[in-house]
């Protein structure tokens, strides 16, 4: 009986498309108040009054808030994810005095309905003195500091040097220099951020539905802004509409909801919808770099030398994990002897940067690929050849790069890069037309490919908590919550087979406090290999307990006890057998409750690599880039349901076309005010816009846990927006168009045509 | 005011403020939580109903404009606990992930069964298009739709 490695279709489904789930907006508790929240209109500004009557007096309004009305909970969030090198600058939950981007909180109304409440929002009079907007993070650096008592706007500096750093590119052969630049990308979960809070003031326990990728840390969170006791706060995620990052920490909204459920003693909820999405929800990517290598003339890299911003916005919710992590991801799959990446991290008057899918390992790909291609043409050198050349080989492999990250050298573990590339440089017929000009009518086809690394897991722990219910079925209870993931059946699969029982007689619960008393979360692509290693280990412990109480039932001893299929039985006496459900009926009577708890801790982060081909054409009359075949390859560790990984692999990979060619929201450089926040014009990647994927996968087990899992979740996001800019450059030869600027849009390519290109080769 | 209109085969009378959305009743007064509000204005198609067998979308209509007609929601897509063919068909291709779109998809899905044209799947595609997803790449759900719309195709011609 091996669950792991098949293609089961979902529990989770059936449910969902019955219209059955139950997300936070479609959880209304008999005599729920409505919330809604005023909004700064401006990026930066002083409020110099704030005046609630009018909004107070409209029939229906139950309470309208300024700062001054909440004070209990008017200090600032504790940093997230605390970092030496940051200076973390937390927001209160409504802004005071001062407001720091457009969307910024400044204060609440709370009525029968949303109706109601939206509409006593727009009766809030806010008066603002503008004040100059900070929207470069270049010019920012030195700007006037943006927070109250900041001596600048500088956050936080990251420095990472490997062997001799910048100064190895005096021993290239050949430097070449490039500018990039990702785009500011909405993470837009279909289901916008909301929260549900109950107080119950006899038992005085608040009970929160809230859509977060961790209840557990929710749940302290809460704890901290309203000086209430992590074990009076239950938490639920409940179905949640995606999550993508986005909502691993606690916003302002959560806290001002909890706190006047307590206060009013209703039930209060919030719903965001698309538009505070857009100017309340994290935001991510947004960095500029200036990167340079040093190669030799065969190709071999001699030094990979990075120099960016992080334009952070605000505040710095989760701290620097972005920036951080968009360094370290730099070199990725490639022998990179000489290493130097300095980040600046610098607040804007902008929405807040925190995760969103990838986290900076986009960035970093993002940055080495297009190196390797520039580098390439610069040598007069085939795109993939270079590529051939640094990639680390097998006996390289495991190979330490240098750079400590997640707690732990990063150690590469063995893989065969080269055969992985290969796959996709071959299926999309990459040798056959690469020193070939493609026409079809007015379109140009060109090919690019773009390997990556993906680094998953590797931080904190995770817990399985393992349950015998009452009719013989294994409940397991997890602190990581699903946001659409499929845990449910995948730890599922893994819980059957390390128990030997039949997948339906396995429960999973998952993104509730009151089920497992610690854990961390979902983000990271960490739940198989943490929730995942955390449910084998408990499964070896829940199995010794069960067999213990049946050899006090059984008078024997637990080594003369078998376990098969769900039946505990006496060797060799196949008559002295009791079923899980029997079992469970006797842990009923005696009054004990049947139970195992077992929680994984990390050693480090897996990797896995991987590669994407993509054949774009590109029309030369209205520059429109249309994606006609895209190819992957990557490594799973071993993969415990291949339907899931494909479905997180094309989905991210959507995510990354969409970063690529479409998604940025434009935010004015004089006023800061975003310019395209909602769905008519921030474009999101739709059916008729993507192509059918072509996935071929690759198990190499990780080391760093015992099932050698690998998280799958971040992979797909990392490579495309560097295969299409290739390919968009390899379609556009004759243009020189050079696409180092995200998203690469028709637009763009035609100013890029009409200038003449870029000539320039760069190097220096 | 006082509407009367059917919703998934049962006759309904709810009464309305004339400024409140379908979605909004559909959601709020009758408890049919199963259709989403993505965005509000009509371009993520998560509210996605039929109305006499029409998609349309519940945040840009009225709850009045209703009165008379036939609305069907995800939750009257399954005909006495058996699930249609696109529902099955979203299962097994793993055409959702976090779920909260796939109602909008499933109606929009429907409606490309019952008008029982044998499409490809560029047509699937074009479509589809007036919903998005963000979780699944849509992949799999071209997959489902194509499985569901053209199995149903098949089986009609074999009929005639």
């Amino acid at each position: 009986m091996a669950y792991i490695g098949q293609r089961m279709t979902r529990v989770e489904d059936e449910r969902l498309v019955t219209g059955q789930g139950q997300y936070v907006s479609d959880i209304t508790p008999s005599g729920t108040l409505h919330l809604a929240v005023v909004r700064s209109l401006h990026a930066h500004a002083r409020i110099t009054h704030l005046d609630l009557s009018s909004a107070q007096c409209l029939d229906g309004v139950i309470g309208v808030y300024g700062p001054d009305d909440v004070l209990p909970i008017m200090k600032p969030f504790p940093p997230g994810m605390v970092d030496a090198r940051l200076q973390a600058r937390m927001p209160t939950p409504l802004a005071t005095g001062r407001v720091h981007y457009v969307g910024e909180p400044v204060a609440v109304v709370v009525a029968l309905s949303r109706y109601i409440a939206e509409d006593a929002v727009r009766l809030v009079e806010v008066n603002y003195e503008p004040l100059p907007a900070v929207t470069d993070p270049v010019a920012g650096e030195y700007a006037d500091p943006i927070h109250d008592g900041a001596d600048s706007n500088l956050a936080a500096e990251i420095a990472y040097r490997v062997g001799a750093g910048a100064d190895a590119l005096k021993d290239a052969d050949l430097v070449v220099q490039t500018s990039l630049r990702l785009g500011r990308v909405v993470g837009h979960p279909m289901e916008p951020r909301g929260i549900v809070a109950i107080y119950d003031s006899e038992q005085q326990n608040l009970s929160v539905y809230a859509g977060t990728q961790g209840v557990h840390g929710f749940r302290k969170s809460l704890a901290d802004m309203l000086g209430l006791s992590e074990s009076r706060i239950r938490v639920v995620a409940p179905d949640t509409g995606g999550g993508f990052g986005l909502k691993t920490r606690i916003y302002p909204e959560d806290v001002l909801a909890a706190y006047l459920a307590m206060r009013l003693n209703r039930p209060v909820k919030w719903q965001g919808d698309r538009y505070e999405e857009f100017i309340s929800t994290n935001q991510e990517r947004d960095q500029w770099h200036r990167a340079k290598i040093g190669v030799k003339r065969d190709g071999r890299i001699v030094a990979v030398v990075d120099e960016y911003y992080q334009d952070q916005g605000a505040y710095t919710p989760s701290g620097i994990i972005v920036a951080d992590t968009t360094a370290v991801s730099i070199m990725g799959p490639y022998r990179v002897p000489n290493f130097e990446a300095v980040g600046k991290v610098v607040v804007t008057n902008k929405v807040p940067v925190g995760p969103y899918r990838g986290a900076g390992r986009p960035q970093g790909t993002f940055v080495m690929e297009r190196l390797m291609d520039h580098a390439a043409d610069a040598l007069g050198m085939d795109r993939v050849q270079i590529r051939r050349i640094n990639l680390l080989t097998p006996d390289q492999l495991p190979y330490q790069n240098g750079i400590s990250s997640r707690g732990a050298l990063m150690t590469l573990p063995y893989g065969e890069y080269q055969k992985t590339m290969e796959q996709v440089v071959d299926a999309i017929q990459y040798e056959q037309y690469r020193d070939t000009v493609r026409c079809e009518g007015d379109w140009r086809l060109g090919i690019g490919i773009a390997n990556y690394l993906e680094m998953s897991g590797g931080v904190g722990f995770e817990g399985a908590k393992m349950r015998l219910l009452s009719d013989g079925r294994v409940q397991i209870a997890t602190g990581a919550s699903g946001q659409g993931q499929g845990h449910r059946t995948a730890i599922g699969q893994v819980a059957a087979d390390r128990l030997g029982l039949p997948f339906e007689q396995i429960v999973v619960v998952e993104g509730d406090t009151a089920a497992i008393e610690r854990g961390i979360g979902t983000f990271g692509s960490r739940t198989m290999i943490m929730a995942g290693n955390a449910t084998t280990q408990a499964a070896k412990g829940f199995r010794q307990r069960l067999l213990a109480f049946a050899a006090d039932l059984f008078e024997a001893s637990p080594e003369d006890l078998m376990w098969q299929h769900g039946t505990i039985s006496v060797s060799g006496v196949p008559a002295r057998a009791l079923s899980l459900a029997q079992i469970a009926e006797e842990a009923l009577t005696r009054q004990q409750e049947l139970e195992y708890e077992a929680y994984f801790d990390a050693s480090g982060p897996a990797f896995g690599m991987g590669t994407h081909g993509v054949e774009v054409a590109v029309n030369t009359k209205t520059w429109e880039v249309k994606i006609r075949q895209y190819r992957i390859c990557h490594d799973g560790g071993v993969i415990v349901n291949p339907l899931l990984v494909e479905g997180q692999t094309i989905g991210g990979t959507v995510q990354g076309l969409g970063t690529a060619l479409f998604e940025a929201l434009i935010i004015d450089p004089d006023s800061g005010q975003p310019q395209n926040a909602s769905f008519l014009d921030y474009l999101l990647p739709g059916a008729g816009e993507m192509p059918d994927f072509m996935i071929t996968e690759v198990e190499y087990p990780d080391p760093t846990n015992p099932e050698g899992f690998k998280g799958v979740a971040e992979g797909g996001v990392m490579p495309p927006m560097a295969a299409v800019c290739a390919a968009i450059e390899d379609a556009l030869k004759e243009w020189h168009v050079r696409a180092d600027v995200l998203p690469i849009t028709p637009n763009d390519i035609f100013l890029q045509v009409t200038r003449g290109g870029a000539h320039e080769t760069r190097s220096i | 005011m006082e509407i009367t209109c059917e919703v998934n085969g049962q006759p309904v009378t709810v009464e309305v403020e004339p400024h409140w959305l379908l979605a909004d009743v559909l959601r709020n007064q009758l408890g049919l939580t199963g259709l989403h509000l993505g965005c509000e204005y009509g371009v993520c198609g998560a509210c996605t109903v039929l109305m006499d067998g029409e998609p349309v979308r519940s945040c840009l209509s009225f709850a009045s404009q209703v009165a008379g007609h036939q609305i069907t929601t995800v939750e009257g897509l399954a005909v006495d606990g058996k699930l249609n063919r696109v529902q099955t068909a979203f299962i097994n291709h793993h055409a959702l992930q976090c779920g909260f779109c796939t109602p909008g998809f499933l109606v929009t899905g429907t409606y490309l069964l019952q008008q029982g044209k044998l499409l490809n799947r560029e047509e699937i595609r074009e479509a589809l298009s007036g919903n998005l997803c963000r979780c699944t790449g849509y992949q799999q759900i071209v997959d489902a739709v194509e499985e569901a719309v053209n199995q149903q195709s098949a089986n009609a011609v074999e009929c005639e």
